[in-house]
């Protein structure tokens, strides 16, 4: 998937005479949703205890600030398997924590969000993931062969499906870079999911001495169709891109069904680690 | 069936009613041989008259007498000869051209496109293939799909998309025939080049609608594109050298002079460019196109022609892409008698690409291949009364996809996407019948039966449907699979089959003026699978099947034509109405990479356009040309009847991509001189709709759009001037070679029309910005064409 947008990005960019400049848009305004950014990663190899959702609300797109914290919610996650229950405390900056979280993997939860007398509600089970087996630096792969890529290597397991949330971020970006990816041409293999950056990065190609943060997610088949959607159109929507459309989380509206909330109930297990190019 | 035996009972009628003699044959351009088609045949001092057809045929029954015969052809001298129709005979003609004889006749008649006031034949534009090329076109390179832009109702997706849209309608509802094979990709490069080399076409005719009954399988558009023979009488070479590709053809007398051949090729060459760049990128395309015809006899003419093309696109030593196009056509004209003509075509056309990744060691290929095979009559019953009739076979061969791993340590495993097969056939009958002086009507009907064959494994759904709603969510989700079944080859897995009537009308008001009346039914059972703004080479085509439906269309459409001061100006208004039924748009979040269940991301929905459309021309004199104007709206609404669900944008009707409100195109040509001729172009148009975002919120520490409700925008205005200048050096009578410079500005004032805006963050600063990407700015260009 990532190769065909690539693809197609140079394919209609790098040709011709085509030029790109940054432009004022009048744009519509949608009414103001609640997000919810309810992220429950286990980092693998600890207890997962330490949790935190996020609340906010949504803006216009040019919007000076972009973070508009929610402060009046009450949020709270139960394990349906257990029913063991989960209050997690206003941090009054729209940050809610708890310190007790227990993570299980397969077992489904459930979260609920009170916000302005409208309970908002969302379920999901908690995804495993597998290992990173080591982490290699090349040249050959990715776009340019002259370019340094990084690469993590990992055995899908092959009796499942598989879907995978990758995080990428050199020390010194802003931003972190998702890629999304599923086992369906892949199963059962080693796979190689490799990164590299161009000229056109923020801080152009890696060079020696760059350090990367790297983060791989298990996560589910309708989580994944969230993520890969979301980091398609986060990708821009040019000549040859699909058409962008609404997208919808899994954090619905008990109270006013219109009113669903943006951002996703995820559990997820994920292995993290980071390399220094030689 | 039973309405089709009162036709013949009335054939039979018409046909005895009078004791009459037939004149017939064949009208060829003097100077290379070639047929013409659309040449005029007329007994003056009668309503008696035809025009060729498609192979230069012709055929008038009247009564015993004395006639002066009149045949006229735009832009040829008029032949004028006494005959004495007393038996049946044939008699050929040679026309001479204009320009060749008669230096000084200042008219540019070959632009003389006048209105065929009589004919009931509507909703068509002929192009002559030298207005387009003294079109001035981006970078010089002659371009036969950017030229019916110009046209009312034709647009496409701006600069560098593929296809065309015809009447709202999209790229894959238009049947493009080169020489009767199905091309079905137009473009190279993406959409900046046509794949039509102007060498090589005789001419060109565009069906908006009213699509004559021996067409079929598209339901918006027929682009009939014909090859040249071949010179007959001499060899002769032509070609050109432009910035980004050369050209050169080749065509001569073959078998005695009892035939000819054509040999048009082209290349583009910005990979010297590249490589002289030290780019280690390649990008390029080339084509070929042959021909040869022989005449066995009077009656017979044996045809074979060729197309085939290719582009290549290469990044350094990690991805390759090639696709094209290729086909290859047999063609046998046969003579019955004096009025019935025949044609007989084994057709093969081919579109396949293949995508080398090398980072990855693997291959992904597609392809769609059709053997198809039609024979075609044309029946001249009575200067009244003419029929058309045939039938037609196509066998289609799809493979949707298939991974081919390149090494043994390849991550990828090795994948074939279940391929595909189905049979189109057709049969149709058609009559042109003159019901009074005034009065002539067109009526036809078309029969299709498609069947979607087995030999491959199709999946079924809990509850039989592909596509689910969920209602907790609000989105829209793949079905669960339940199990296969396996259809055997000798199975069908689904068929459909549908009557297609075709009809219209045309009143004579005077001797300069009509209406005309249209309706038509379409159906189509391909369809190209693009969930993208813009059509590319990438995309698959798809049959109809179990979970696929066939689209059919009915369009109605009323005309009102005029012919000024001696047909030196124009005017075609016309206005239409269009249903589509069963066209498919995509859930959100649709994947169709590499998917083997397509009908897991469709729902199935109708469209509608309606619009109306002013074409005013200039037909003589020194300054040619004509003004366009189209205000039009395509819709599409889906509401999904299957998975239970709202559908898209809440089942209202939303705009389609090719909607265009207001669409202005003007081109002209002024002959300044023996020595210079100025053209232009100006082009006006709404935007294209898009989705841009309503608002944002922070997700991953990103700033995330939402987006509003499908193509509920629009890109800004779009408009651009051309000019180009031709200069003919001064020529010397004796030498055979015949030179000319084409000058020309794309884009003169340098508008940056926006072929996309995209949205996202950027990344120093994580504010959200609007980048607009404009493909052509202002692009200069020369090239140089020559004759000998």
């Amino acid at each position: 998937m990532k190769l065909y947008i690539k693809l197609i990005t140079l394919f209609t960019v790098s040709i011709f005479l085509s030029c790109e400049d940054v432009i004022d848009v009048d744009l519509q305004t949608a009414p103001e949703r609640l997000v919810i950014e309810a992220s429950i990663d286990w980092e693998k190899g600890t207890s997962g205890n330490n949790q935190t959702i996020k609340l906010s609300t949504s803006s216009a797109y040019f919007a000076e600030s972009q973070n508009t914290p929610v402060t009046n919610a009450a949020v709270k996650v139960t394990n349906t398997n257990t029913l063991e229950e989960f209050i997690f405390t206003n941090e009054n900056n729209g940050n809610y924590t708890t310190t007790n979280f227990t993570p299980i993997v397969g077992n489904t939860y459930s979260l609920e969000v009170i916000y302005n007398s409208e309970i908002y509600s969302a379920t999901e089970t908690l995804q495993a993931v597998t290992d990173i087996t080591r982490i290699e630096q090349s040249t050959e792969k990715g776009f340019d062969d002259e370019a340094l890529e990084v690469s993590v290597y990992f055995v899908d397991p092959e009796e499942e499906k598989n879907y995978y949330l990758f995080k990428f971020k050199q020390d010194g970006d802003l931003l972190f870079e998702l890629e999304a990816g599923d086992d369906e041409f892949i199963n059962g293999n080693e796979v190689d999911w490799w990164f590299e950056k161009d000229e056109e990065d923020d801080q152009g190609e890696f060079n020696a001495g760059d350090r990367v943060e790297m983060e791989m997610y298990g996560v589910s088949e309708a989580y994944y169709n969230y993520i890969n959607t979301l980091i398609i159109q986060s990708e821009g929507v040019g000549l040859f891109a699909t058409t962008p459309v609404a997208l919808k989380g899994n954090c619905i509206n008990l109270t006013t069904e219109d009113n669903y909330a943006h951002g996703y109930f995820r559990l997820t297990q994920v292995v993290t680690a980071d390399y220094t190019f030689e | 069936m039973k309405k089709l035996g009162i036709l013949f009972l009335f054939f039979s009628f018409l046909g005895s009613a009078q004791e009459n003699f037939t004149l017939n044959g064949t009208i060829t351009d003097a100077s290379n041989g070639e047929t013409l088609f659309g040449a005029s045949v007329f007994l003056e001092g009668t309503s008696i008259g035809t025009i060729t057809n498609e192979y230069g045929f012709y055929s008038i029954t009247a009564p015993k007498g004395n006639y002066n015969l009149l045949i006229s052809y735009v832009g040829y001298l008029d032949i004028q000869q006494q005959i004495t129709l007393n038996q049946n005979q044939k008699i050929n003609f040679e026309i001479k051209e204009y320009a060749t004889q008669l230096e000084e006749v200042v008219l540019t008649a070959d632009e003389k496109e006048h209105v065929n006031i009589r004919k009931p034949e509507m909703s068509v534009n002929k192009l002559n293939i030298k207005t387009v090329k003294r079109m001035p076109v981006v970078l010089g390179e002659v371009d036969i799909i950017k030229s019916l832009q110009m046209l009312p109702g034709v647009t496409n997706n701006g600069e560098g998309s593929g296809g065309f849209n015809v009447r709202g309608g999209a790229a894959d509802q238009n049947l493009v025939l080169l020489d009767e094979a199905i091309i079905y990709n137009t473009s190279h490069m993406l959409g900046f080049f046509s794949v039509f080399n102007a060498d090589a076409i005789k001419d060109i005719k565009l069906h908006k609608g009213g699509i004559p009954a021996k067409f079929g399988g598209r339901v918006s558009s027929v682009l009939d594109v014909r090859q040249k023979d071949g010179n007959s009488k001499k060899f002769a070479a032509s070609g050109g050298i432009g910035l980004i590709s050369s050209r050169l053809a080749l065509e001569g007398p073959m078998f005695n002079k009892k035939g000819s051949f054509l040999v048009a090729g082209r290349s583009s060459y910005v990979n010297l460019f590249l490589a002289a760049a030290n780019e280690n990128n390649r990008v390029g395309f080339y084509d070929l196109n042959l021909k040869t015809h022989y005449n066995v006899n009077e009656n017979n003419k044996l045809f074979l022609s060729g197309y085939f093309g290719r582009d290549k696109f290469k990044l350094g030593d990690t991805f390759g892409v090639t696709y094209g196009n290729a086909s290859g056509n047999l063609r046998w004209n046969h003579i019955f008698n004096e009025r019935l003509f025949s044609n007989f075509s084994l057709i093969y056309s081919r579109y396949d690409y293949d995508i080398g990744i090398q980072v990855a060691d693997f291959n992904w290929v597609s392809s769609i291949d059709n053997y198809n095979a039609k024979y075609d009559f044309k029946y001249y019953l009575s200067d009244n009364f003419k029929l058309d009739f045939g039938a037609s076979a196509i066998y289609y061969d799809f493979n949707p996809g298939a991974i081919i791993p390149t090494s043994e340590d390849s991550s990828v495993n090795e994948m074939q996407l279940d391929k595909k097969k189905a049979l189109e056939t057709a049969l149709y009958i058609n009559a042109e019948h003159k019901l009074t002086d005034k009065l002539t009507a067109q009526y036809g009907l078309r029969y299709s039966y498609f069947n979607r064959l087995g030999g491959q494994p199709l999946a079924n759904y809990v509850n039989s449907q592909p596509v689910t709603y969920n209602s907790t969510l609000g989105i829209y989700e793949r079905g669960e699979v339940v199990d296969e079944t396996y259809y055997d080859s000798g199975e069908s897995i689904a068929t459909y089959n549908n009557l297609e009537p075709r009809a219209s009308l045309a009143y004579e008001l005077n001797e300069n003026s009509s209406i005309k009346l249209g309706y038509s039914r379409a159906a189509q059972y391909i369809h190209l699978l693009s969930n993208t703004a813009s059509v590319t080479p990438l995309d698959v085509w798809a049959p109809s099947g179990k979970y696929v439906k066939p689209q059919l269309s009915d369009q109605y459409a009323v005309g009102y034509f005029k012919n000024f001061k001696d047909e030196a100006y124009s005017l075609e208004l016309e206005t239409y109405y269009k249903t589509t039924d069963n066209r498919i748009d995509y859930i959100d979040g649709s994947d169709l990479i590499g998917n083997n269940t397509i009908e897991t991301e469709i729902l199935n929905g109708e469209s509608r356009a309606y619009g109306l459309e002013v074409l005013f021309r200039k037909n003589t004199g020194k300054f040619t040309g004509w003004a366009a104007y189209t205000l039009s709206k395509s819709e599409q609404r889906t509401k999904d009847a299957n998975a239970g669900g709202p559908g898209i944008s809440n089942g209202e009707w939303y705009k389609t991509p090719y909607d265009r409100l207001h669409d202005v195109s003007i081109t002209g040509s002024y002959k300044a001189s023996d020595k210079w001729t100025f053209s232009t172009n100006f082009a006006l148009q709404s935007g294209r709709p898009v989705t841009y975002p309503n608002g944002q919120y922070q997700y991953e520490g990103l700033s995330i759009a939402s987006y509003s409700n499908r193509n509920s925008d629009r890109l800004p205005i779009y408009h651009r001037l051309d000019i180009s200048a031709t200069l003919t050096p001064n020529k010397k009578p004796n030498r055979r070679w015949k030179g000319e410079w084409v000058f020309g500005i794309y884009n003169v004032y340098n508008k940056k029309n926006a072929a996309s805006i995209s949205f996202g963050q950027n990344s120093t600063t994580g504010a959200n910005e609007a980048t607009r990407t404009a493909i052509f700015g202002m692009v200069p260009s020369a090239t140089y064409n020559f004759k000998f």
